[in-house]
C-alpha cells in the first residue's frame, strides 16, 4: 500500500488490524488520522447534501472565485477541480512556495532527476533550506543518503557527501559532513559568493570565504550532484537566482534539483498550473483579497495565513481532517482521504506517477463512510 | 496609610526589557504528528507549536528563563508563546549561538507574525499562551 503522508509516497506500507508497518511517524499518524469534521453551514452542523448545495450556490453566485490547495487530493480530483474552475472562471493557486520551481522543472529551465536516480548515482547531496528528517523521514534511508545504489555500492560511508545549507542547524544537518549557516534574509549573498567561488574567485562576503571556496571545490568534483530544495530555499530566493546557480554548477559538473514539499500530490497540480499558465503560476484573480469566494481543498488557509479569517470573502472548506480554516468557514464539507479510504493516482515529488490503492477499504458506501472529494467536485460541477 | 510601602513592587511599573529578533520557522515532526493525531485545536498541538527557541544571551537580555512566557510582536500580529533555551549542538549556529534569531515551529503561532523572515520584538510576559481561537478569531 502507498502512504500519502508526504510527497515521497512510500509504497511498502502494510496495514493489518489497525497497526501500520514500515511507515514513518508522520505516515502512521496520517493513515490512522480520524480527526474528521462534520459538514457545516455557517458553523452549524448540517446534512452533507445541504453543505454541498450551499457550496454550489456560493460558487455560482461568486464573481471572482478562487480555488486554493489541491496538493492533498488525488489527480482525478484535481482534474475535476480544474474543470470546475474553468466552468465558473476561477483561478487555481496550489499555495506552495515550490510552484515556481516545479514550473522551472516542467519548462526545462533547471535539470532534475528521479529519486531512484538519486539512490543509484548521487555522490554529493545538498539539503538546502530543507530538513527531511522532520518533513520526509524516509528520504535519507530510502533514496538520498544511506542506501547502497547501483553506482554507489559503498553508500554513505564512502560514496556520498551530504551537505546542509540552512538558517538553522537542523536535525538533518547533524548527520551532514558539512554545514553552512545562512544569515536570515541574506540567502542570495550566499549564492553569489558560491558562484564566484565556483569560478575560483575569492568572494568578498559576510560568509567565511575559505569555507565557501571549499564547498565550491566539493561541488565541482561531484559526478552526480543533487540539491533537495526545501521551503527555506525556494521561499527565500528569487527563482532566477536558483536557475543561475544551477547553470553555473552544470558548467563544472552534473547537478540536478528536486523540490522537497510536503503535500503528497502537489507536483501534479503545480504541473497542471505550470502548463496552464506557461508564463508562471499566477492565478486569476492574482490576490486573495480580490476574491469573493475561496474554495480550500485539502489546504488549511488560516494556519498559513491567520489573517485570512478577516478576508471579506465566503470560504468553503473541503478536507478529510479538521482544519483551522474550518473554524471560520461558511461551508465545511468533509471528504475521504486519498490513499487512505479513497483509491486513485498521484504524482510523486520526482514526477513519477504512482497508483494509490485504498488502505482502509471503506470505499464510498456504507454507514459512516466518507464521500470522496472527487464525488464532491463532480456534484459541484453538475450544480453550478 | 493602610499598606506598607516596602511591600509595593515598583519594578512592575518599569518597562519590560525587550529584544528585536528575526523569526525563523522550522518543521518539527512531533508537532506534525500531534496535528494529525489530536487535531490543530488540541493542547498537544498547542504545546508543540506555541514555542520560541531563543539564544541564552537573548533570554538574559529580556530577563527570562527557559519555560517563561514571552510576548512576540511584529507589525502583523502579536502572540504569547513559551520560551525555550536553545540546546547546544542542536540549535547553535557554528558554535556561535544564534543571538538575534528566534526559531518557531511553522504554525499559526509563527505565521501570524508575517512572512519569513519576520522581524519582531520579544519580551517576558505574564499573559497566558495565545489560543488558536484568539489568533484566528473563530
Amino acid at each position: 500500500m502507498t502512504c500519502t503522508g508526504c510527497a515521497l509516497l512510500c509504497e511498502d506500507i502494510d496495514v493489518r488490524d489497525g497497526e501500520v508497518r514500515h511507515a514513518c511517524r508522520i505516515g502512521t499518524a496520517h493513515i490512522l488520522n480520524r480527526q474528521q469534521i462534520d459538514p457545516m453551514v455557517d458553523q452549524e452542523v448540517v446534512d452533507i447534501d445541504d453543505a454541498i448545495r450551499h457550496a454550489a450556490a456560493l460558487l455560482a453566485d461568486a464573481e471572482r472565485p478562487m480555488f486554493l490547495g489541491f496538493g492533498n487530493s488525488i489527480t482525478e480530483t484535481q482534474a475535476a477541480g480544474v474543470r470546475l474552475a474553468e466552468k465558473i472562471g476561477a483561478g487555481i493557486d496550489p499555495c506552495s512556495v515550490h510552484t515556481s520551481l516545479i514550473d522551472d522543472i516542467v519548462h526545462s529551465r533547471v535539470r532534475t532527476c528521479t529519486l531512484p536516480e538519486v539512490r543509484d548515482q548521487a555522490d554529493v547531496i545538498l539539503f538546502w533550506g530543507a530538513d527531511p528528517m522532520n518533513t520526509h523521514p524516509r528520504l535519507m534511508s530510502g533514496y538520498a543518503y544511506y542506501p547502497r545504489g547501483k553506482n554507489r555500492q559503498h553508500g554513505w560511508e564512502e560514496d556520498r557527501t551530504a551537505i546542509a545549507i540552512d538558517v538553522r542547524r537542523s536535525h538533518t544537518a547533524s548527520i551532514c559532513k558539512s554545514v553552512h549557516e545562512i544569515i536570515p534574509g541574506r540567502d542570495v549573498e550566499f549564492i553569489d559568493a558560491l558562484m564566484l567561488a565556483l569560478r575560483n574567485k575569492v568572494p568578498k562576503t559576510v560568509y567565511d570565504s575559505k569555507r565557501v571556496l571549499k564547498l565550491a571545490g566539493t561541488l565541482k568534483k561531484a559526478e552526480f550532484g543533487v540539491i533537495f530544495a526545501g521551503s527555506g530555499l525556494v521561499g527565500s530566493v528569487p527563482r532566477d537566482a536558483i536557475i543561475r546557480l544551477m547553470d553555473e554548477l552544470n558548467e563544472f559538473s552534473d547537478f540536478r534539483i528536486l523540490p522537497l514539499f510536503s503535500q503528497y500530490n502537489l507536483r501534479s497540480i503545480a504541473t497542471a498550473a505550470a502548463c496552464e499558465h506557461s508564463g508562471g503560476c499566477t492565478p486569476t484573480p492574482a490576490s486573495l483579497h480580490d476574491a469573493d469566494c475561496l474554495l480550500c481543498v485539502g489546504f488549511d488557509l488560516a494556519s498559513s495565513l491567520p489573517q485570512a479569517c478577516d478576508i471579506d470573502a465566503s470560504i468553503i472548506v473541503i478536507d478529510p481532517s479538521e482544519t483551522l480554516t474550518a473554524g471560520c468557514a461558511d461551508v465545511v464539507i468533509p471528504c475521504a482521504a486519498g490513499g487512505v479510504d479513497l483509491a486513485g493516482t498521484a504524482v510523486r515529488m520526482d514526477g513519477t506517477k504512482i497508483d494509490l490503492p485504498s488502505i482502509t477499504k471503506t470505499g464510498q458506501t456504507g454507514a459512516g463512510a466518507r464521500i470522496s472529494d472527487l464525488s464532491i467536485m463532480n456534484r459541484l460541477l453538475e450544480a453550478v | 496609610m493602610s499598606g506598607n510601602i516596602s511591600e509595593i513592587r515598583f519594578d512592575r511599573f518599569l518597562a519590560v526589557p525587550e529584544r528585536e529578533i528575526t523569526i525563523v520557522r522550522y518543521h518539527d515532526i512531533f508537532q506534525t504528528e500531534a496535528a494529525l493525531k489530536h487535531g490543530k485545536f488540541s493542547k498537544e498541538y498547542q504545546d508543540l507549536s506555541a514555542v520560541i527557541v531563543l539564544d541564552p544571551a537573548d533570554l538574559k537580555k529580556i530577563d527570562a528563563s527557559d519555560g517563561d512566557h514571552v510576548k512576540i510582536s511584529s507589525e502583523y500580529g502579536t502572540v504569547v508563546a513559551v520560551a525555550k533555551k536553545s540546546e547546544e549542538k542542536k540549535d547553535v549556529r557554528a558554535n556561535e549561538g544564534h543571538s538575534g534569531v528566534g526559531y518557531m515551529p511553522a504554525s499559526v503561532w509563527s505565521n501570524i507574525l508575517g512572512s519569513k523572515p519576520a522581524s519582531a520584538k520579544v519580551s517576558r510576559s505574564q499573559q497566558k499562551i495565545s489560543t488558536v481561537g484568539e489568533l484566528i478569531r473563530v
